[in-house]
């Protein structure tokens, strides 16, 4: 149903200018720091070809054109995540791991190994620092992380788009959920693949911050 | 192990409680389990507030000893050093951990009885296995039946320097002689280092280089922490590793970013002048919780700094920082109660009177 939907630049690039709405009239619409549609010359957390907005049916979709860094949908409430999973909280990145392999038991001539005294931990967060390294890792405490300026698991006092109490990840039963507790700037969750577009929704390629506006 | 048996969680042997559902896990004694500290866990925690399961005889704990204060607090409950070290005699052993039999010969250093199972003499370090001394004779028994007798007194020469076990109540423990040439210790060359499952049959080495002792780290596995000067920079390098209180913490110096070919940048929280992280090291290749380093530094301690500790009652309220001068990392020790302790990366000096940590126990080296 093209021309039925239209994406606004709310937080972007700098060449382009913010407010910048894009009117999507076309079947397909392709965005990366060389796409022709939907350009973001300056963004270099773009893939050259990073994203495409398309219609299905009367469905508008987003897919990830195999990008290096992803495309991020704003998560409400409670979306169920998996182990290897990427979100946003204000400027922050994240990963969520699996509890490694205990490794500390003793050697084959009786030798114990002798480590940090160690709490059980169903899974961790991962800070993924700009150029990729890994930065504060925070191993649940039980079953849960929650994240946000002050007093929670991790902190992050210095970020102002982070909310005091933003987002958790919780374990409950063997799934993971990724819980955004009512921020301001909202959570984002990384897609895997392709993933249907409602108004209303804001999305994260690299820098931008785009909103969604179906007008039909 | 043990296993715990109301969920059936295996638990390491020097845990109190049971990781799984927390309760008391079964010791060989019934005094009370009093976790006495020198300084009580307080406050709230950036890394977790999980229970934790005691240790039994810690390294800071016995260095906390040495401070009469500390110490006080710590007589409360000697027992876990009994626990623990009478465990690994409990299980199968392997022949290096055997009791000391009725199959002994006298040292032909200084004369001592010594398990036929020991290559080195686990009084003096000498090596039963050299070629005696005097002369290269291959049929030296004889001399070896005699040697009792003439070196029953104790030489200078075989005996330069000892390190002395510091036991958790603050008191000096038995001493281990140090000779002149190399003495090397471990599980495996009995007496004070014979029921230490965390020593490896063969740790450390100890010799002199002129006035000065020298360890050695044998490729042991826990490897051999010796402690640093209150308020003097020690430079961390890529995989330091430290230990403060019941942590043990592995520096990791930054890894280049790594653009994509096509010249997109991997994207990620902001990233300033990091120095490097901080792991806690939980196996062999793995670490729990990391934090990084900004470039103004970081403190750590029980109660206050930016990484804190607060389950840990062996770490001081404000206990070391890390901090970058001309472009090199360095620990500082901010005059801690128990210590900060740095593992020995090969080789070390030893100075006088120096603390240094080997398996679960804490040593003091006298020369």
């Amino acid at each position: 149903m093209p021309g039925k939907a239209r994406l606004i630049v709310v937080r972007g690039d700098e060449a382009m200018g913010e407010g910048l709405s894009y009117l999507l009239q076309a079947t397909e619409h392709v965005a990366g720091r060389e796409a022709d549609q939907i350009p973001f010359p300056s963004d270099t957390w773009l893939s050259p070809i990073h994203a495409n907005f398309l219609y299905r049916g009367d469905r508008l979709v987003v897919r990830d054109e195999g990008s290096l860094n992803g495309v991020y949908i704003r998560a409400r409430g409670a979306t169920p995540i998996q182990i290897g999973d990427h979100f946003i909280c204000g400027q922050q990145l994240f990963r969520v791991d699996a509890t490694p392999r205990d490794t500390s038991g003793p050697e084959a001539d009786q030798t114990y190994f002798y480590s940090s005294p160690r709490r059980p931990s169903a899974f961790r967060v991962t800070q993924v620092l700009e150029g990729g390294m890994d930065g504060i890792v925070c191993c649940a405490n039980e079953r849960t992380v929650e994240i946000g300026r002050e007093e929670c698991d991790i902190n992050f006092p210095d970020d102002v788009h982070m909310s005091p109490r933003h987002a958790r990840i919780e374990m409950s039963g063997d799934t993971l959920e990724l819980v955004d507790a009512g921020s301001q700037n909202g959570t984002f969750l990384r897609i895997r693949g392709e993933r249907d577009l409602n108004h209303g929704d804001y999305l994260f390629l690299g820098r931008n911050l785009l909103r969604v506006e179906v007008t039909a | 192990m043990i296993v715990c048996s109301r969920c059936s969680k295996e638990n390491q042997d020097h845990y109190k409680f049971c990781l799984g559902c927390g309760a008391e896990l079964p010791r060989e004694s019934s005094k009370p389990r009093s976790f006495s500290a020198p300084t009580p866990p307080g406050g709230s925690s950036s890394v977790g507030t999980g229970t934790k399961p005691p240790r039994p005889m810690q390294a800071a704990e016995a260095v906390a000893a040495v401070d009469p204060v500390a110490a006080a607090a710590i007589q409360t409950d000697p027992t876990p050093v009994q626990a623990v070290r009478s465990e690994p005699a409990a299980a199968a052993l392997p022949p290096e951990l055997a009791p000391l039999g009725e199959e002994t010969a006298p040292c032909t250093n200084c004369g001592a009885q010594v398990p036929e199972n020991f290559r080195f003499c686990h009084v003096c370090g000498h090596d039963l296995h050299a070629a005696p001394p005097t002369n290269g004779r291959a049929d030296a028994p004889e001399e070896r039946v005699s040697a009792p007798a003439v070196a029953a007194a104790p030489q200078p020469s075989a005996a330069r320097a000892r390190v002395v076990l510091i036991q958790p109540d603050g008191s000096e423990g038995e001493g281990f002689p140090l000779g002149d040439g190399a003495t090397l210790i471990g599980r495996g060359t009995g007496g004070i280092f014979a029921n230490d499952a965390y020593l490896s049959p063969e740790h450390a080495e100890f010799r002199f280089e002129g006035d000065q002792l020298v360890v050695k780290d044998m490729e042991s596995l826990n490897g051999i922490y010796v402690r640093v000067e209150p308020d003097v920079p020690i430079e961390l390098f890529d995989g330091s590793v430290f230990r403060v209180g019941q942590e043990i913490l592995r520096f990791e110096a930054p890894a280049a970013p790594d653009p994509a070919p096509d010249g997109t940048q991997l994207m990620g929280s902001p990233y300033r002048g990091f120095l490097g992280r901080i792991c806690l090291v939980i196996g062999r290749e793995t670490t729990g919780s990391c934090f990084p380093i900004p470039s103004q530094g970081i403190h750590l301690g029980r109660e206050r700094g930016d990484v804190v500790f607060p389950e840990d009652g062996y770490v001081s309220g404000l206990h070391c920082r890390i901090h970058s001068e001309v472009g090199h990392i360095f620990l500082t020790d901010l005059g801690s109660s128990n210590g900060t302790f740095v593992r020995v990366l090969n080789e070390s000096f030893v100075p006088k009177g120096t603390f240094v940590l080997m398996g679960q126990q804490l040593f003091r080296a006298d020369y």
